[in-house]
């Protein structure tokens, strides 16, 4: 099992046996699970020569060429083709499973089917103390204190080099299709360790959902710049997917000019609740409200109630309290799903609602909201205008943040350089 | 505010206030011509290193990861490691000095700012305090005001451009701390993350080389200042600058009696942003090269490397100016300066390297002029450095 470190630089004998080239590089071309080694790129001293891997005889300690190497056929690389030594040692590669950013210390080949396959990237500490020659006396220390050196190796099916159109710019990760099997907060703390280019090439390839979801949990600087670097349709498109009161807090850091462009290009519907909410300063009610949720008229019955659910599909999140207005939009009072289920169908809701409600006015400061909802316990708090008039809801995700102490969201170091 | 200008600033931290001063206080103005050369060497280098952020979006630690791997990048870590711990000595020097102005002993000083910043780090906003220091820091625009008032012999100062090198055994580690002190190493780290975090590309490269080169203009005009009031006020008088009270004479033309004061608030909010800002970059740096995780975080568990420098420098910078006596805090910014300037020479040639590099930098790789330039730099710090190095070890220095 060999690593790459420790077969480059190993002497190539010819025939004779005298020493003709260095092992510099080997290459494949990223395709399959563990792709085989094709080439070998040898160091001589007219330069750099690439030749068939097959070309080669393996023997203890070093490699040999049969015929004298200027008779061997100089095998030209491939455009697709990876130097592994190049492109791949020493880059970063998103390790999906810790959701993490690391650094390829080494690379591990193997012998299988008569071929040597890349079937590993090492990135634990063990590949770094390989690379300056301690791999051993480490090995050796922590044997005496009975521990063992951890190894750390991500299978390379699992990896999957990515272009951004620069060969010394080649940087590893996972395929972007498996990445949006992560979480969106995993997929968030991934993107804000890459750099700017990595970070639009990945929104630009999510799905408008993932993308959405995963924006939302980015933090809110970073969000601003992200948003600024995509196409317009495309953070349009974003835009519109994630919760209008999440869109509104975003948009609202946005220079003006780029702001409404991007609000013009929004669907009509959602365009309009985003403006609304921006029309409401940041600290009040209004700033943080959502205007997702759902009212049913007074007037219906709970089985035209349920219907209508069934008609609107609303977020979970959204579904715990449905509120009931009168037909100019007044907030009457609340029905919890429990009692529109449980109520005889052709009740009105006018009947079984709760007509003692809690709600905010929306200027109420933000801070005031948070303290509501964390006394009553409430999973959502009504926002209307003077006239009672029902214009959202916060909900205690929005405020959960203020109950916490400061600080207590993991915050990036990369802020401070800002 | 861009990057440029904030790095501009934040050189003339703790350790930059009291070497221009100590500097004029001891050579007057014979020293200049250093300074001149060492502010255009940072704008050089401060405009590279701009430069590889925007066109590789990869920080200076990253692309020595990358092209040289692991061995150069361990030289070049532990270069960066050992000047900013020296940094962080100089930042609890100033902080121990500061408040040793109003009769706060160094071992009450050191180990609470410790704490605090610490804290602070781990707790609390960062940029909250930031600009809170930031705005502290101002009290040092008291120099060019001073310079109004002084009315230096403008004369004396032009001469003070003339290369020219005092006979004394120490004018070498002044040279040595001027010089490390303008073009810190961590400075260079911190301006290209900075770039890369922004997200500023080649497109928009033009507005950030420009802030990049007025950042070190700034910076360096300030250095200036300093060591003019200094050579002007103290030089004559022979005051040596060896405390934070003499080195607060620099300013009595100006404040008179309340010159204490001013000298000693600008220090101690210099001090702090530094010791606040030079853990969190040297872990970043480091952490970025070798791929560990980093990121303030409770969990010492998340990210134990990163936490663990973190922690470590605060720790053992401020043990070891409790060791030093009272009236030696302001010669060991002095020292810890030169330091900074003995491993810049490490720090420029992987700069250079990496900037010339067309596989690295493409088309907007070091053309003729700027790699000369470059390398000159280079050659004349790393000359620097050896000629202290023969000179200590001649037993001359």
């Amino acid at each position: 099992m060999p690593y790459l470190s420790e077969i480059q630089n190993r002497k190539i004998l010819g025939p004779g046996g005298d020493e003709v080239a260095k092992l510099a590089d080997v290459a494949v071309v990223p395709t399959g699970q563990f792709p085989p080694v094709q080439w070998a790129v040898l160091a001589t001293r007219a330069g750099e020569h690439a030749i068939r891997w097959s070309d080669l005889v393996s023997e203890t300690g070093h490699y040999r060429v049969l015929v004298p190497l200027d008779q061997v056929l100089e095998a030209g690389l491939p455009d697709d083709a990876l130097r592994l030594g190049r492109d791949l040692m020493d880059k970063q590669i998103v390790d999906t499973h810790g959701a993490k950013v690391v650094r390829v210390n080494d690379l591990q080949l193997e012998e299988a089917g008569g071929q040597l396959r890349l079937v590993g990237a090492d990135v634990g500490l063990r590949g770094l103390l390989r690379r300056v020659g301690a791999e051993r006396l480490a090995e050796g220390i922590a044997g005496v204190v009975g521990r063992k050196l951890p190894r750390g190796i991500i299978p390379w099916h699992l990896v999957q080099p990515i272009d951004t159109g620069n060969a010394a710019n080649v940087r590893l990760t996972v395929p972007h299709a498996k990445l949006a099997l992560l979480h969106p907060a995993d997929i968030a703390d991934i993107v804000e360790d890459m750099s700017a280019d990595e970070r639009r090439a990945v929104f630009e390839q999510l799905d408008v959902e993932t993308a959405a979801e995963t924006l939302a949990e980015i933090e809110p600087e970073m969000q601003v710049e992200i948003v600024g670097d995509l196409d317009e349709e495309r953070a349009a498109d974003i835009l519109e997917e994630m919760a209008p009161d999440e869109a509104a807090d975003l948009l609202q850091d946005l220079p003006e000019e780029q702001r409404e462009e991007l609000v013009e290009l929004m669907e009509k519907e959602e365009g309009e609740d985003v403006e609304e909410l921006l029309s409401h300063s940041e600290n009040s009610a209004g700033g943080i409200m959502t205007t997702d949720f759902v009212a049913l008229p007074r007037e219906l019955t709970a089985a035209a109630g349920i219907n209508r659910l069934r008609e609107l599909k609303p977020d979970p999140e959204l579904a715990y309290y449905l509120y009931v207005i009168d037909a100019e939009g007044r907030l009457d009072g609340v029905v919890s799903l429990r009692d529109l289920v449980v109520a005889s169908p052709d009740e009105l809701l006018a009947q079984i609602m709760d007509p003692h409600i809690l709600k905010v006015e929306v200027d109420t400061p933000k801070e005031d909201v948070a303290s509501l909802i964390a006394k009553y316990d409430l999973l959502a708090v009504p926002v209307v205008d003077a006239g009672q008039k029902l214009l959202g809801i916060v909900t205690v995700d929005d405020v959960v943040e203020l109950m916490l102490p400061r600080g207590w969201k993991k915050r990036s170091l990369r802020s401070i350089a800002r | 505010m861009g990057p440029g200008i904030i790095t501009g600033f934040a050189g003339n931290d703790a350790g930059g206030v009291t070497t221009y001063t100590a500097a004029g206080a001891r050579f007057g103005f014979a020293l200049l011509w250093l300074l001149l050369i060492a502010s255009l060497s940072l704008v050089i280098v401060q405009e590279m290193c701009a430069r590889m952020g925007a066109v590789t979006g990869k920080g200076l630690s990253d692309l020595i990861r990358e092209r040289f791997g692991v061995r150069w990048t361990i030289v070049a870590m532990l270069a960066l490691f050992i000047a900013n711990a020296s940094n962080v000595v100089a930042e609890y020097a100033g902080i121990a000095a500061s408040l040793g102005l109003v009769g706060v002993p160094p071992w009450a000083s050191v180990p609470v700012a410790g704490i605090v910043v610490w804290a602070l780090i781990v707790f609390a906003s960062y940029r909250v305090v930031e600009r809170a220091l930031f705005a502290l820091i101002l009290a040092f625009i008291a120099y060019p005001v001073s310079i109004a008032i002084l009315q230096p012999d403008w004369s004396e100062v032009g001469r003070g451009f003339l290369p020219t090198m005092a006979n004394d055994p120490a004018v070498l580690v002044m040279a040595l701390a001027l010089v490390g002190t303008t073009v810190t190493p961590y400075l260079l780290f911190y301006l290209q993350a900075s770039v890369v975090d922004k997200g500023i590309d080649r497109e928009s490269f033009a507005s950030a080389r420009l802030d990049a080169i007025l950042g070190a203009t700034l910076a360096g005009l300030f250095a200036f200042f300093i060591l003019v009031v200094s050579g002007t006020v103290l030089f004559p008088a022979g005051v040596p600058a060896q405390t934070a009270a003499q080195a607060a004479q620099a300013l009595r033309p100006l404040a008179g009696e309340a010159a204490g004061l001013l000298f000693g608030v600008g220090l101690l909010a210099a001090s702090l942003l530094g010791l606040t800002v030079m853990p969190l970059s040297t872990s970043y740096a480091i952490c970025e090269a070798f791929g560990w995780e980093s990121g303030i975080s409770h969990d010492f568990r998340d990210a134990p490397v990163f936490m663990g420098l973190v922690t470590f420098l605060l720790a053992a910078g401020g043990a070891i100016v409790l060791l030093v006596p009272k009236e030696q805090l302001l010669p060991l910014i002095v020292v810890s300066q030169a330091v900074n300037g003995l491993l810049l020479p490490i720090v420029l040639v992987f700069i250079m390297r990496l900037a010339s590099d067309p596989s690295v930098m493409g088309s907007d790789a070091n053309g003729r002029v700027r790699g000369t330039l470059g390398w000159g730099i280079a050659g004349l710090t790393g000359s620097l450095s050896i000629a202290y190095l023969v000179a200590s070890a001649l037993g001359i220095g």
